[in-house]
C-alpha cells in the first residue's frame, strides 16, 4: 500500500529535479558560452556595429578585420612564435614529466615523497612572484626575447602538472606488468619504453595537450619575457586591448580571439575523446 | 630446467625483518608448493628468486649459477603472477612471443614456439586476440603460455589460481600438473591453499612467520606433523585439538575437568600438550569419548558431525551415512598411531576458518 501511495509523488519529484537539473545546465552553458559567442559575433561586425545600443543580433557581417589583421606582418608571426613555444614547452614538458612522475610512483628512492611534494608547493608560489626574477635572470644570459627562454619558463610550471598527473596515471597501473617484462628481458627502461609507454600513450596524450593549452594561453611570462621577436598571440591581444593612441579595437581584438580560441576548442575535444579512452583501457586489468 | 638452491637466505626492509634464514634445495624437475597464511613470507622467498626482490643476506643459485645479485631478465625465470600481468596493448600471439623477441630470437622460430605452446594450452583460436577479450580462465593460460614459450630454467607460480572461481580453479590445477608431468621443468609454486598445494607438489614447504615451519611430501605433512600449526594448515577440515595435562601415563586430563582415557602415553613423556585428532580418524564406538552432536550435515559419500566435547567444538567425518541426531551423545575413539601430541601452542586462524 505505502509502496503505490507514494510512488506517483516520487515519480513527479524525480521529473522535476530531473527538469531542474536541465536548467541548471542550460543556465551555466549559457554563462560560459555567451562571452565565447559574443567574441565571435563581435569579430564579424563593423566598428560602427559594435557600438550600436541596443546591440544588433543581425548586421551586414564582415570579413574585414580578419583579411586585414592575418595578411599584417606581425599577427601571422605571433602565431607562429605561439605554436613554436607552446609545442615546444608541451614536449619538453611531457619528457620530463613523464619520466619524473614515473620515478616518483614506481621507484624506491630516500626521500622521493618530500621530493614530490616540494615540486608541487613551488606550484603554489604566484607566477608574478617569479616573473620578475626570471627576466632579470633571462637579461643577464642574453636571453630575452627567445623562444628557448618562454619554452623553459613555461616548464617551470607545466612539468609539476605533468609529473602529478603522469605519477598518479602510473600508479593505477599493477606493477606486475614492469615485473613481468623484466623477467621477460626488459631492464627497467625497456619494461618502461616498451610497455608502460605504449599503455600510457592516451593518458600521455591528453596531458601533452592540457600542458599545450595551458602554455598557448599563458600571458604573464610572455609579456615579461618577451619584447618584439618572440611576442605570443595573448602579449599581441593584449597590445590591441591597450592601445592607448587609437583606443582598443574591438573588431581586430575579437577576431584574434577566436582564431586563438579555435586550436584549444579542437584540441579540447580531443582530449576528451583520448581522456574516455585512456579510462577504459585502465579498467583491463592485465 | 635446473636445481634451485636457496642458502639461508635473509630479507629485511629496514629494520623489520620478514624472513628469518631460508635454506632449501629443489632437484631439477622437482614441484615445490610453498604453503602459508598471508605475511608469512612466501610471496617474498618466491620475488627474491625471482629477482624482483633483493636479498638482504644468504644466497640463491639456479642450477651451478649463483644469482644472488642478477637482475631477473639474466635469471631464465618464467613467472606467473596472480593477475596475470598480460600486456594490454599486445594480442596473445604478441604477449606470447615478446620475451623471445627481448632475446631476438629469429622471427619463423617465434611463430613455431608460440603455436607449439598455444596447441599444448587449446589456445590456437585466441592468438589474434587482446587479452581484455579474454576470460578470466583464458587470460590464465595465456599467462602459463607466456612462462612455457620461454622454455626457462625454474617456474615461478605466484597464487596463479586466486583469480578464478572455484570450478575453473579445480580444472586449471589439473592442467597445471599435466603440464608439470609433460614439460618436468623445475616449478616453485606460491599458494595459501593448502588443497592446491598438497594436490600439485612433490614437496610442500609450510611457512609461518618467515620461516619454514616443516617440508616435506603432501602425505608426510599430512601423517606427521611437527607442530600445531601445520597440523592445522595441512588436512581438510582441518585437525580438531585439545589442550590438557598427561596425569598417570594415559589418563588426559582438560582444563574443564574432564579426563579422557588415552590408548597411548606420549612418547616424549611431556606433561602438558596439545592433542590433535583429524576429524576422519574418529571412529563411532559404544565406549569411548563422549561428545554431544550439535549438527549433522550429510553429503552422501560422507556425513560430517559437529559436535561439543569438553565445551570444545570438534568435527568428525564419516564414510557413508550414520543415523546420529542432533543432541545426542556419541562415543568417540581414535586409534593410537591417528592421535598427534605436540608442544602446547596456540591453534592458528586456519584452523577456525570454514573456508573448506
Amino acid at each position: 500500500m505505502t509502496s503505490i501511495d507514494t510512488s506517483t509523488p516520487r515519480r513527479r519529484r524525480r521529473s522535476l529535479s530531473h527538469g531542474a537539473r536541465i536548467a541548471g545546465a542550460i543556465f551555466i552553458s549559457v554563462l560560459f558560452l555567451f562571452p565565447v559567442f559574443w567574441m565571435v559575433l563581435t569579430s564579424f561586425k563593423e566598428q560602427a556595429d559594435i557600438f550600436t545600443t541596443p546591440p544588433k543580433l543581425f548586421f551586414d557581417a564582415t570579413v574585414r578585420t580578419y583579411t586585414e589583421y592575418f595578411t599584417r606582418a606581425d599577427i601571422p608571426q605571433r602565431l607562429l612564435n605561439t605554436v613554436i613555444v607552446a609545442t615546444g614547452a608541451g614536449i619538453l614538458s611531457i619528457v620530463v614529466g613523464t619520466l619524473s612522475g614515473y620515478a616518483l610512483a614506481r621507484i624506491r628512492l630516500r626521500g622521493a615523497a618530500t621530493f614530490g611534494v616540494l615540486i608541487l608547493m613551488s606550484r603554489g608560489v604566484p607566477p608574478i612572484a617569479l616573473a620578475v626574477p626570471m627576466f632579470l635572470v633571462a637579461r643577464n644570459m642574453g636571453l630575452t626575447d627567445k623562444h628557448i627562454t618562454l619554452i623553459l619558463a613555461y616548464c617551470t610550471f607545466l612539468i609539476p602538472y605533468v609529473m602529478w598527473l603522469m605519477r598518479s596515471f602510473f600508479v593505477s597501473l599493477p606493477k606486475e606488468l614492469e615485473e613481468s617484462a623484466m623477467i621477460d628481458g626488459c631492464s627497467r627502461f625497456g619494461a618502461f619504453f616498451k610497455i608502460i609507454v605504449p599503455i600510457s600513450m592516451p593518458g600521455i596524450l591528453s596531458t601533452l595537450i592540457f600542458s599545450i593549452i595551458l602554455a598557448w594561453e599563458e600571458l604573464l611570462f610572455a609579456l615579461v619575457l618577451t619584447s618584439r621577436d618572440a611576442v605570443t598571440i595573448p602579449v599581441a591581444i593584449a597590445g590591441i586591448a591597450g592601445d592607448t593612441e587609437t583606443g582598443a579595437n574591438w573588431a581586430a581584438l575579437t577576431a584574434v580571439g577566436t582564431i586563438t580560441v579555435i586550436p584549444v576548442v579542437v584540441f579540447a575535444l580531443l582530449v576528451q575523446k583520448w581522456l574516455i579512452q585512456g579510462l577504459a583501457d585502465g579498467a583491463t586489468k592485465g | 630446467m635446473s636445481t634451485l638452491d636457496i642458502k639461508d637466505v635473509h630479507k629485511s626492509y629496514g629494520a623489520i625483518d620478514v624472513i628469518h634464514g631460508i635454506s632449501l634445495n629443489i632437484q631439477d624437475g622437482e614441484f615445490v608448493a610453498l604453503v602459508g597464511p598471508s605475511g608469512c613470507g612466501k610471496s617474498t622467498l618466491l620475488r627474491m628468486i625471482a629477482g624482483l626482490e633483493e636479498v638482504t643476506q644468504g644466497d640463491i643459485a639456479i642450477g651451478e649459477r649463483t644469482v644472488t645479485d642478477l637482475p631477473p631478465k639474466a635469471r631464465d625465470i618464467a613467472m606467473v603472477f596472480q593477475n596475470y600481468a598480460l600486456y594490454p596493448h599486445m594480442n596473445v600471439r604478441d604477449n606470447m612471443g615478446f620475451a623471445l623477441k627481448q632475446r631476438r630470437t629469429p622471427k619463423p622460430e617465434i611463430r613455431q614456439r608460440v603455436d607449439d605452446a598455444a596447441r599444448i594450452l587449446g589456445l590456437e583460436a585466441l592468438l589474434d586476440r587482446k587479452p581484455r577479450a579474454l576470460s578470466g580462465g583464458q587470460r590464465q593460460r595465456v599467462a602459463m603460455g607466456r612462462a612455457i614459450v620461454r622454455n626457462p630454467n625454474v617456474f615461478l607460480f605466484d597464487e596463479p589460481l586466486s583469480n578464478l572461481d572455484a570450478k575453473l580453479r579445480v580444472q586449471m590445477r589439473s592442467e597445471i600438473k599435466e603440464l608439470h608431468q609433460r614439460l618436468g621443468t623445475t616449478t616453485v609454486y606460491v599458494t595459501h591453499d593448502q588443497i592446491e598445494a598438497m594436490t600439485l607438489a612433490d614437496r610442500v614447504v609450510v611457512m609461518n612467520g618467515g620461516v619454514i615451519e616443516q617440508e616435506g611430501p603432501p602425505l608426510e605433512l599430512y601423517d606427521h606433523p611437527k607442530s600445531v600449526f601445520v597440523a592445522a594448515f595441512i588436512g581438510s577440515p582441518p585437525m580438531n585439538f585439545l589442550e590438557g595435562t598427561i596425569q598417570n601415563g594415559d589418563v588426559f586430563k582438560l582444563d574443564d575437568g574432564t579426563a579422557l582415557k588415552l590408548p597411548k602415553g606420549d612418547p616424549k613423556g611431556r606433561e602438558r600438550i596439545t592433542m590433535g585428532v583429524r576429524p576422519e580418524h574418529f571412529e563411532l564406538t559404544d565406549a569411548g569419548w563422549p561428545a554431544t552432536v550439535s549438527v549433522v550435515e550429510a553429503t552422501g559419500s560422507e556425513t560430517q558431525i559437529t559436535a561439543r566435547m569438553a565445551g570444545k567444538m570438534i568435527r568428525v567425518l564419516v564414510r557413508g551415512r550414520t543415523d546420529v541426531k542432533a543432541g545426542q551423545t556419541i562415543h568417540l575413539k581414535a586409534s593410537p598411531e591417528l592421535i598427534h601430541m605436540f608442544d602446547p601452542a596456540p591453534i592458528p586462524d586456519v584452523a577456525l576458518e570454514e573456508d573448506y
